[in-house]
């Protein structure tokens, strides 16, 4: 989230699409149902009515996987009607920078496409540049080839009449939606978008994102209370989990994991650290140095960064189609791995293409499997179709505490990193997982200083005693560690920092090791003032209050920080936008910035407000994503169509997939679109939630919701059991037979669509059913690798 | 669960008019017969954590109240001063206190040995020793010094980790830094899927 | 001290929260269900299911509402199922919070079919483990050490609501104004005669059978029912349609 979950509150438009905010995140509703009681409208767009449409001021059904066509019509509608907030998109968006020649697009296709690799060369579609070396500008935005004028031609295709055509949406549905929601690009109106994986997985998850970016640029909504662009996220602490870069492209703070093509810290450092030339630029990244040597000195203590650089893993290249998710268990499929840790994850029920995952785990020589409860994950090779007596993994089940039995801290979608302490002791002597890792680490440690082993220097320098005290995890000094302190007395503007004082905040890392910080985004969370994450003070100025910023709760990053990029919240002048909402205001006298913790403390107008892109400004032309700088309409790669009106061009050309695993397009087969979600009462693969009897008793099994059509067409009566059957498996479900679902005219077809929970396992309970990623496909997004799961293709029948 | 059903039942029937039901109405006065639950929130015989609920991320403040006798949570409840839910949480918030007071909660660390049909209990010092040569053989037998273009990567191409957001924030930092350590690339969590 | 609910149907979610802090509170065991084609589970209201959130589709000229009602006792201001009373102290009427509790003398009652069929909101059940005739007590424990009832703490969106009597009426009057904006059909339920008063969007009918108190519903205890109608038909009952 760019904002926070009370900031809700404070818009005028809520949208909802992509996700199921009343059922998936319920206490948002708190500050939805307050928005809505000022006087806000709430829209959800969403393929089945839901408890979040039934409270909405307006529902509009779309297909599954049309996102595209529906905003990419918006940005049409928003160009074509001059309903942008004209000042905010001159001055703060890339809207008048000139696109460089080498720039084009064609039926579907961008420039610098290669057929062999299914990738784009990027650098096809750069920014000319002037003399300076900063991208050229027309501030009258009339030049053709300005990203305004850009933004115009792309979108010329994504008519009213081929917007309704594919995305099964009503003419008037459409209108309406237009309607309501551009009504937000005025200086006193906030409109914000609630997400989740509805947008995401998809094989153009990240460029539904990016169209509604564009939306909430055009709008100027971005940077204000009650607008931004806010990802509901799923977990407790998947905001936090991936700061720390618990991913194959990142570690700790965003930093890129580095490649093979980097063999010195220097080397590396050169290519993630951005080079702006305009004085008004922030550039953020351009710290990158102080943050990569602060993280390797939190890692390896005792060494130089430029040598302990070397400790780190090399990629031979960032493409998700190689490390991530679906190819990891491709390659695992195909033999790669010796040993997995699944740790807090069950990826026998979560990943896409469940037989394919299960099958895999089958060619490991061991697993561990570190849970609260027995789960497919660690007990697969007793699962369905699984002979125990040809399976050789080694199976170690660990379990743990739960979270109300532990210590530290989770990073909620807001950025809020709150802390929680232990209530409970764990049964069974368990213990926290910060508790396992400590000792496994402490025992392979002891095991390489006992043995030898290969280039062991990164495993025996590494600073894991940083983490415990009196060889136990602390979770404290972990966090301390995360905060980073001064390796050595520092003078910093004239004040000396002594060794081991913790660092105030992320300016003061330094690039030369004389700062250690696990990850520069959370500096400023643990500091000589304590814990920040720890705080309870609701004290608010009567403008925080208004806004409900709360800024001594907890602590936010970064620097707590409560909405980001609110310098675009104000004119050039440093005047809110809305006086009634002021976010950040300009204090003339003491010069100083009130209100939230400013992007940066510069006077009104010194720095572009997107200081963390290169520019400085919000790009509503982006050419750093690997599918092309600006959205563009696809169909899933299983659709109920061969053609859609936008281009030749039916897929994303770049969508990761397996040319060996069929697809199921226009295959009478599988005639209806398929998607999966949650529901409140069980929690991803439902794993936890499954084995509470109070969960079980209201979601006992697993169903599936279809329109009456399509049951009077199938026979089908409401509770009976039936086979959703797809390419690649088939799951029994109860069946749902709703008004709430309603089949959609598609090019002037019928197109009928189903949904299942992804909830259940077959290990428990054992009538529940199993899981509904048997049915998804193994293809994912070019840019992040995430799986398609939420339109694929399926048949519904009898049991 | 610790308590079984049968207690419940007891409780129920007669905790509500226990210490709260002191000669009102209709002129009867009910007999306390069991343990009440508001008296159990007293701190004579309850300490009182906060905590945040660990299912969808909006996180939601919990109030958990442990009994000092057993240890264990005797009730688990919206945080009335969060700013964001102000007490109130969801169905699955409002059953934490079934997720760590649950019978399907097995009693010890579990082993399944190549090729055989069932897991043993072991103890938590074997796993782990266990664990640790497991990984140092899968490691310093397969460890890359060189790519295929003879560039230092210094990688283990055949150990992978999946998570986890379910972890604290100081857990997911000790795990990523601990699997670069090991020379992990192949390090995936929810957040990808 | 006089207690009162409002619950405004319009805001209720349906995130069920309120049904799993009623069990979690009281510590009642789950049972055993199937789907069955909705999302509604248990089926009903139980000797161990004292609150449930019913869910209903209502399809009116093409527009779809789904409707969710979380049901529970309505403690009425003068109880009729005091009148299947048999046993001295089964039922308790706290005279300070209003709250109506069943206690476990209920279990000596020799008709405990009656109490349901003196209730005009079919609510008793008996819990066949103990032979308790139960329902909602309004956590009266809760209460008295001045905290909200946990389905009231756990519910987001400012459907449940729980204080003194003539604050709840006047929060009622005040959403009902701003409901009817919306909903032009949007009513009170039986606010001058019960404890828990519900705020609907539609008509009480289209949520449940028993939403609303109403004599053409049905006639299993025709002597005090026709007593706690006689009490509704007071000009006192409003309808805003």
């Amino acid at each position: 989230m760019t904002n926070h979950w009370i900031d809700l509150k404070n818009s005028d438009c809520i949208l909802i699409m992509g996700s199921n905010a009343a059922e998936n995140h319920p206490i948002s509703f708190k500050w939805v149902t307050k928005a809505q009681e000022k006087g806000a409208t709430v829209i959800h767009v969403d393929p089945r009515f839901t408890r979040t449409s039934a409270k909405a001021d307006m529902y509009a059904p779309i297909r599954s996987g049309a996102d595209i066509a529906v905003l990419g019509g918006m940005i049409k509608y928003i160009l074509d009607n001059d309903l942008i907030f004209k000042e905010y998109v001159l001055e703060y968006t890339n809207a008048s920078f000139i696109v460089g020649d080498k720039y084009a697009f064609d039926n579907g296709i961008f420039s610098g496409y290669n057929r062999e690799t299914r990738s784009y060369d990027l650098s096809q579609w750069a920014f000319a540049m002037d003399e300076n070396g900063n991208p050229k500008k027309d501030p009258t935005l009339q030049d053709p080839r300005c990203v305004y004028q850009m933004l115009r031609k792309h979108y010329e295709r994504y008519t009213l009449d081929n917007v309704e055509a594919i995305s099964g949406m009503t003419r008037a549905d459409i209108v309406k939606f237009y309607e309501t929601y551009a009504a937000t690009g005025k200086k006193d109106k906030a409109g914000t978008i609630m997400y989740a994986m509805g947008w995401t997985q998809h094989t153009v998850g990240v460029q539904n994102i990016r169209a509604m970016a564009i939306i909430q640029l055009l709008l100027g909504n971005i940077g204000i209370p009650g607008g931004g662009v806010n990802a509901l996220r799923g977990e407790a602490n998947v905001q936090g989990s991936t700061d720390h870069g618990l991913l194959y492209h990142i570690l700790p703070g965003y930093l890129a994991t580095p490649l093979a093509a980097h063999q010195s810290l220097a080397e590396y450092n050169k290519a993630f650290t951005p080079v702006s030339n305009d004085p008004m630029s922030a550039n953020w990244w351009q710290n990158f140095p102080k943050y990569s040597a602060s993280l390797l000195k939190s890692m390896w203590m005792d060494d130089d960064p430029a040598v302990s650089f070397n400790y780190l893993p090399k990629l031979d290249t960032a493409a998700a189609s190689v490390y991530s998710w679906l190819n990891l268990f491709d390659k695992m499929d195909k033999g790669q791995f010796k040993g997995l840790f699944a740790w807090g994850m069950n990826p026998a029920c979560s990943g896409a293409n469940t037989h394919k995952t299960r099958q895999a785990l089958t060619r490991l020589d061991w697993l561990v499997n570190v849970n609260i409860f027995p789960n497919e994950t660690g007990s697969f090779w007793e699962g369905p179709g699984m002979d125990p007596s040809k399976i050789k993994t080694e199976v170690f089940f660990l379990p743990c505490s739960v979270s109300i039995e532990k210590e530290g801290s989770v990073s909620n979608s807001g950025r809020w990193m709150q802390w929680r302490y232990q209530g409970p002791d764990a049964p069974h002597g368990f213990k926290p997982d910060g508790d396992l890792m400590y000792e496994l680490m402490h025992e392979i440690q002891a095991l390489y200083k006992k043995e030898g082993g290969v280039y062991p220097e990164p495993i025996l320098r590494f600073n894991l005693e940083g983490w415990a005290t009196n060889g136990i995890f602390d979770p404290h000094k972990t966090a301390k560690l995360i905060n980073g302190h001064f390796t050595r007395d520092v003078e910093i503007g004239g004040t000396v920092y002594k060794k081991g004082t913790q660092v105030p905040s992320f300016a003061m890392l330094q690039a030369d090791g004389s700062t250690c910080s696990g990850n520069w985004l959370y500096c400023n969370s643990y500091t000589e003032q304590g814990n920040m994450a720890a705080r309870r003070s609701l004290a608010q100025t009567p403008e925080q209050e208004k806004l409900g910023l709360f800024p001594n709760y907890t602590w936010c990053w970064p620097v707590n920080r409560r909405i980001l990029y609110n310098r675009a919240s104000v004119d050039p002048t440093g005047k809110p936008w809305n006086p009634e909402l002021p976010l950040i205001q300009w204090d003339a006298i003491t010069k100083k910035w009130v209100g939230d913790v400013p992007d940066g403390g510069w006077a009104p107008g010194e720095r572009h407000p997107f200081i963390m892109t290169r520019f400085g400004f919000g790009q509503l032309y982006g050419p750093g994503r690997a599918d092309g700088p600006l959205p563009e309409y696809y169909e899933p790669l299983e659709c109920p169509v061969n053609s859609h009106p936008f281009s030749t061009t039916l897929h994303n050309p770049t969508a990761i997939s397996y040319a060996d695993e069929d697809k199921a397009v226009c295959d009478p087969r599988y005639p209806f679109v398929g998607t999966t979600y949650r529901v409140t009462e069980h929690w991803q693969t439902g794993l936890m939630t499954r084995n509470q009897e109070w969960l079980v008793e209201m979601e006992p099994q697993m169903f599936v919701e279809m329109s009456e059509e399509l049951a009077a067409l199938r026979g089908i009566t409401n509770g009976e059991k039936v086979i959703v059957e797809s390419v690649r498996g088939s799951v029994w479900a109860k069946a749902m037979v709703t008004k709430r679902f309603k089949p959609f005219d598609v090019q002037g077809t019928v197109i009928h669509q189903v949904g299942l929970p992804w909830h259940y396992g077959w290990t428990w309970p054992k009538d529940g059913g199993d899981s509904a990623n048997i049915l998804t496909p193994s293809v994912g997004d070019p840019n992040t690798g995430i799986p398609e799961t939420k339109a694929f293709m399926v048949n519904v029948r009898k049991a | 669960m610790h308590t079984n059903r049968r207690n419940f039942l007891k409780l129920s029937a007669t905790a509500a008019v226990a210490t709260a039901f002191g000669g009102l109405g209709l002129g009867c006065t009910p007999k306390a017969e069991a343990v009440d639950r508001a008296a159990a929130m007293d701190p004579k015989w309850s300490k009182q954590t906060t905590s945040i609920c660990c299912y969808c991320a909006v996180g939601c403040g919990l109030v958990v109240n442990t009994s000092l006798k057993t240890k264990r949570a005797v009730n688990v409840e919206g945080d009335p001063d969060h700013p964001i839910n102000e007490g109130a949480l969801c169905a699955k918030g409002a059953s934490i206190w079934q997720l760590a007071e649950n019978d399907r909660r097995p009693d010890s660390v579990l082993y399944r040995a190549p090729y055989a049909n069932k897991f043993k209990k072991v103890s938590l010092a074997w796993a782990l020793e266990k664990i640790a040569h497991n990984v140092k053989k899968a490691r310093d037998e397969n460890f890359t010094h060189l790519n295929s273009r003879g560039q230092a990567v210094n990688r283990c191409d055949t150990i992978a980790s999946l998570g986890s957001a379910a972890l604290d924030n100081e857990e997911c930092w000790a795990y990523s830094t601990m699997l670069r350590s090991l020379g992990l690339v192949y390090v995936e969590h929810q957040a990808r899927i | 001290m006089s207690k009162t609910f409002f619950i405004d149907l319009t805001k209720c979610t349906a995130c069920r929260g309120c049904q799993v802090a009623c069990k979690q509170w009281k510590k009642l065991p789950a049972e055993k269900t199937v789907n069955w084609g909705s999302r509604q589970n248990p089926k009903d209201l139980s000797g161990v299911t004292l609150k449930l959130v019913r869910f209903s589709e209502v399809e009116t000229n093409g527009k779809l509402q789904w409707l969710f009602y979380p049901e529970q006792c309505r403690h009425c201001v003068e109880p009729p199922c005091i009148d299947a009373m048999t046993v001295p102290g089964s039922i308790v009427h706290d005279q300070e919070t209003g709250a109506v509790i069943y206690t476990s003398l209920t279990a000596k009652e020799p008709n405990k079919e009656s109490f349901a069929a003196n209730c005009p909101y079919d609510i008793p059940r008996i819990n066949k483990e103990t032979g308790m005739v139960v329902k909602c007590d309004m956590c009266n424990d809760r209460v008295k050490m001045g905290m909200l009832p946990a389905c009231v703490l756990t519910c987001p969106t400012g459907a449940m609501n729980f204080g003194e009597r003539e604050d709840m009426l006047e929060l009622a009057e005040k959403n009902l104004e701003a409901a009817q904006k919306r909903y032009p059909d949007a009513e009170l339920v039986d606010e001058y005669t019960v404890r828990v008063i519900y705020l609907v969007q539609t008509s009480p009918t289209s949520y449940h059978e028993y939403l609303e108190a109403d004599a053409s519903s049905i006639q299993r205890g025709p002597l005090s029912r026709k007593q706690f109608l006689a009490k509704l038909a007071s000009p006192l009952k409003r309808m805003n349609s």
